[in-house]
């Protein structure tokens, strides 16, 4: 293995994170009050609807949300790097790619469609001031064969000569040929096939395993998160209503929204008619309640203090949820 | 009844001579949706599902075979004799954001078949306005608050709701939905689904469903027939739950062993099929067109094509030399 | 149910053009520059159309002051026969103004019909419509504006407009063509082929309206192009001088009260400039607007 595990997988804290977007009815936030602990050489998933925040939150990371958006509050601590939110210009383009991956929804095409994949390879590493740029090439031939692909082939294709599959393996390449260890994946599968979903969520979790990552996944599809993540959150209209081990989660959900979410997968087993649809629909920034509980249109268990009061996000042993009614009912 | 016998296209491919060749999106399909009844189609993107549903609601040709829609042949009809018939199978697009004209509200959307129909059939305009609130009831809109609407002050699921009132319009008899939720938020997926469901059962009308996501086709109507579409041929074909719960086509086992298993809810298959990744796809197929990513191939695969048939012990249709069942299906905790 | 639906969607269509012309003063109120570019618009029209009821046919010449600098009596001064520049540049904007909007319409008609027909039907036509497209593209048209010139005289704003329109639309049935091929590969007009509805319908109400900022966007700038084309002809003194034009005026600005040597001529030279200035810039800044007042989701938010 050229990587020996041996390089400490980096701990991510993001604490109290608020972005807004500057629109014409003032400054909405699309995140509000995040706090997210991704514990070193964890897989963690995020998952939300479309205006959940959740891309948002995942540019944060890199302290990329592009204007009319900003960070409005809190950090984003990453070991060895420090506060993301307080680096700039040359620092913070060096520490993009050196320490932190981020891969790119699979659907966009985030490659340069004129060069090959090796003269992009080129550029990244010089951008970068590699010195070694041989061994850069080395490296990455290697990462695509690892992820079966036939590098040498790959680094002379263009980017219409690559399937969605391969295309995204060349995005995880791209990630972590600078030796990258927080790499973000942004919706890894969407538009693949579940064939080609399956051996890419295979390899995420093999190649994080082999290098000793710390990985944050994006994605609206719970499926995906239960198949590689060790921790699940769950975004509702900025804010993150519950975090826990995945299969804790998924077993007995908390939040009534996480409970609807699950309930509403089309499922290949089991009964039909348990499976329903949530009532009303997802908010947008502009229809996101700014008082009182986020999800309170849409819930079951609403009640008066919904309206007025945002819920505090509350530790429940290994879960953290952001709910009235999940306290009333432990308290009673 | 819709009824597709042997369908066959081959899309030429033109600009590139050198590496251009020709495409076998189907390769003689046969089909029989009964008036009322629920079919599904799946498989990966290329495999022509697509190209076979919009052959089916007229949008396309097809280079042999043929299709009959209640009973007439289209084959010896005029294109303009057959667009009558073609219009009684309407499409509802993946997409609701370009399904629908954003310069027109829903008003006008509904308005312009209803006028054709009115036109038709001699009807007033009173008809009109009553038929356009009827078919949004239908869908489960409010005509009150939704008529007067942009498509964009709409979310993606009311969107396709109103894709489904414009095509319930014309009065069809089946409904070609591809990929109808692929774009609706994950809560609101199953709203769609049950609807199409119920559409079936209160109007009759016939649901073509086409999709990569299997677990959707069990939602519109567990009487359906499921169609595993490889590369152009049905390679399974049976009643949804018996091809879910026990396919027997390696194709068929490989895509169910892709779809992810909710860990804490469900426990994964006992015997899951990982497909061989494809080498050379240039080579000519002399045999199963699977043969070369099936792990359990043999010999006689890659000399021969087995066609869709029955055999022995197995309830549904399928074209494998070598069926045999096997557990790939996750189970739910809660029967364990 | 009828009963209440029958007086609210009768009068949907008023209705929905109130809202129409309400959503598009939003749009103008929303920059301050758009109201600017209607005020300068409407300010040439009407000059255009009233201007020169006001003086007689053959302007009044003061043989007393002659290539005068701009003064009170004269605010861009006078030319080498005695009259007033301003009066003069309000009696040419009626022919620059008329020309540049035939132009502008046989510009956008021409390519728009073509375009559309070309993008819709596909095949042979189109082959044959874009050939006969890119031949027009190539015809250099400059030169052969010249040498028409030689043997027409143009005294007509009508028939300047309909040589410089018949010149023109070349660019923008291309265009209009590349918009038809991408919107008619989008659901919505598949779903109204799909659902029967004729062609009519599909072109009209569908494509029409889908492109109508575009299509507005090249009406204005066509408006601009012809006027420097035509001013640009009159400039060259290709043209007979009878005609009241800005390229007359700044032709006669240069090479009879020579601007270029005296400064006593220079407001002759600068207002047809600043005419011709004035009207590009109204016109940019409204074309600013278009996309907004086309599209429903920008106009009403």
């Amino acid at each position: 293995m050229p990587h020996p595990a041996s390089s400490q997988a980096p701990g991510v804290r993001i604490d109290g994170l608020t972005v807004v977007y500057k629109t014409p009815a003032g400054e909405l936030p699309a995140v509000r009050d995040v706090s997210l602990t991704l514990e070193p050489g964890t897989i963690t998933g995020i998952v939300g609807e479309s205006g959940s925040g959740k891309s948002t939150l995942a540019l944060s990371l890199l302290n990329a949300v592009q204007p009319p958006g900003r960070i409005a509050a809190g950090s984003v601590e990453i070991d060895g790097l420090g506060d993301v939110v307080g680096l700039s210009g040359e620092r913070l383009r060096k520490a993009r790619g050196a320490h932190i991956g981020y891969v790119f929804q699979a659907a966009q095409n985030s490659l340069n469609p004129l060069k090959t994949v090796g003269k992009q390879l080129l550029d990244l590493g010089r951008s970068h001031g590699v010195d070694d740029l041989r061994g850069l090439v080395r490296e990455a031939r290697e990462l695509l064969g690892r992820m079966g692909l036939d590098g040498a082939r790959v680094l002379d294709s263009h980017q219409h000569e690559l399937s969605g599959g391969m295309r995204q393996r060349v995005g995880i390449m791209l990630a972590l040929v600078l030796n990258a260890h927080v790499v973000v994946l942004d919706e890894p599968t969407t538009a693949l096939d579940m064939i080609t979903q399956a051996n890419i969520l295979k390899i995420v979790r093999e190649v994080h395993a082999e290098r000793g990552l710390t990985t944050l996944v994006i994605t609206h599809d719970i499926g995906v998160v239960a198949e590689v993540a060790d921790r699940l959150a769950v975004m509702y209209g900025g804010r993150l209503v519950e975090q826990g081990p995945t299969r804790e989660v998924l077993g007995a959900p908390r939040h009534p929204y996480t409970r609807g979410l699950i309930q509403a997968i089309p499922r290949l087993v089991g009964d039909i008619d348990e499976a329903r649809a949530l009532p009303g629909r997802p908010p947008t920034l502009a229809t996101v309640p700014t008082a009182g509980c986020v999800f309170r249109e849409r819930c079951a268990l609403r009640m008066d203090v919904c309206e007025t009061d945002d819920p505090a996000a509350v530790a429940h042993g290994t879960r953290i949820v952001a709910c009235h009614a999940v306290k009333v009912r432990e308290h009673a | 009844m819709i009824t597709g016998n042997g369908i066959t296209k081959t899309f030429r491919q033109r600009g590139n001579v050198l590496a251009g060749r020709d495409v076998q999106a189907l390769r003689g399909v046969d089909f029989a949706i009964a008036k009322g009844g629920a079919a599904s189609f799946i498989g990966e993107s290329g495999c022509g599902k697509t190209t076979l549903g919009r052959i089916i609601a007229g949008l396309e040709t097809y280079d042999a075979g043929e299709i009959s829609i209640g009973g007439t042949p289209m084959s010896g009809l005029k294109p303009k004799q057959r667009q009558p018939h073609f219009r009684k199978i309407q499409m509802i697009h993946q997409d609701p954001y370009s399904a629908l004209n954003p310069t027109r509200t829903v008003h006008q959307t509904l308005q312009a078949p209803l006028a054709l129909r009115a036109k038709q059939t001699g009807r007033s305009r009173q008809w009109m306005d009553e038929r356009a609130a009827e078919v949004l009831a239908l869908v489960g809109l409010d005509p009150g608050t939704v008529l007067s609407r942009y498509p964009h002050q709409l979310s993606g699921g009311m969107r396709q709701r109103v894709v489904i009132a414009r095509a319930l319009t014309v009065d069809p008899e089946m409904l070609v939905a591809d990929e109808a939720v692929s774009m609706i938020d994950v809560s609101l997926r199953l709203g769609i689904l049950a609807l199409l469901k119920d559409l079936r059962e209160r109007l009759g009308v016939s649901v073509l469903f086409i999709t990569h996501d299997v677990a959707t086709a069990r939602y519109i109507g567990d009487d359906g027939e499921l169609y595993v579409i490889y590369r152009g041929q049905v390679v399974e074909r049976g009643p949804v739950d018996t091809v879910i719960a026990d396919p027997v086509h390696p194709y068929t086992q490989s895509l169910l062993s892709a779809i992810p298993v909710l860990h804490g809810l469900e426990l994964p298959g006992e015997q899951p099929v990982v497909p061989l990744e494809s080498l050379d796809e240039s080579q000519p197929d002399t045999g199963c067109l699977f043969a070369r990513r099936c792990p359990f191939r043999t010999e006689r695969c890659e000399g021969e094509r087995p066609v869709l048939g029955r055999t022995e012990c197995v309830p549904q249709e399928h074209a494998c030399f070598h069926p045999e069942r096997r557990s790939v299906v996750a189970r739910p905790m809660s029967e364990v | 149910m009828s009963a209440t639906l029958l007086p609210e969607t009768t009068s949907t269509s008023a209705a929905m053009r109130r809202n129409f012309w309400r959503g598009v003063w939003r749009v103008m109120r929303r920059k301050p520059s758009r109201m600017a570019g209607v005020v300068i618009l409407a300010g040439f029209i009407l000059m255009a159309a009233f201007g020169p009821l006001f003086y007689p046919d053959h302007l009044p010449s003061d043989p007393d002051s002659i290539s005068r600098p701009p003064s009170w009596e004269h605010w861009f001064g006078t030319d080498p026969q005695g009259r007033d520049v301003l009066t003069l540049v309000i009696t040419g904007s009626r022919y620059v103004l008329l020309s540049a909007g035939v132009t502008a319409l046989i510009t956008v008609v021409v390519g728009t019909a073509i375009g559309l027909f070309s993008g819709f039907r596909r095949g042979r036509w189109d082959t044959v419509l874009m050939r006969i497209t890119d031949m027009k593209l190539t015809i250099p048209s400059l030169p052969l504006l010249l040498v028409l010139a030689t043997v027409w005289k143009f005294g007509n704003p009508l028939q300047m407009g309909l040589v410089l329109g018949l010149f023109g639309w070349g660019g923008v049935a291309r265009a209009v063509r590349a918009q038809t091929l991408s919107l008619r590969e989008r659901g919505f007009i598949e779903a109204a082929r799909g659902l029967g509805l004729s062609t009519r319908h599909i072109i009209g109400k569908e494509l029409l309206p889908s492109m109508a900022p575009y299509i507005a966007m090249n009406m204005l700038i066509a408006v601009t192009g012809a006027v420097y084309a035509q001013v640009g002809l009159f400039f060259l003194g290709v043209l007979p001088y009878e005609s009241d034009n800005w390229g007359v005026m700044l032709n006669l600005a240069v090479f009879q009260a020579g601007a270029m040597i005296t400064p006593n001529a220079l407001g002759y030279l600068l207002a047809p400039l600043l005419a011709i200035l004035l009207l590009t810039l109204g016109i940019v800044l409204v074309v600013d607007a278009m996309d907004e007042i086309f599209n429903p989701r920008l106009r009403e938010e």
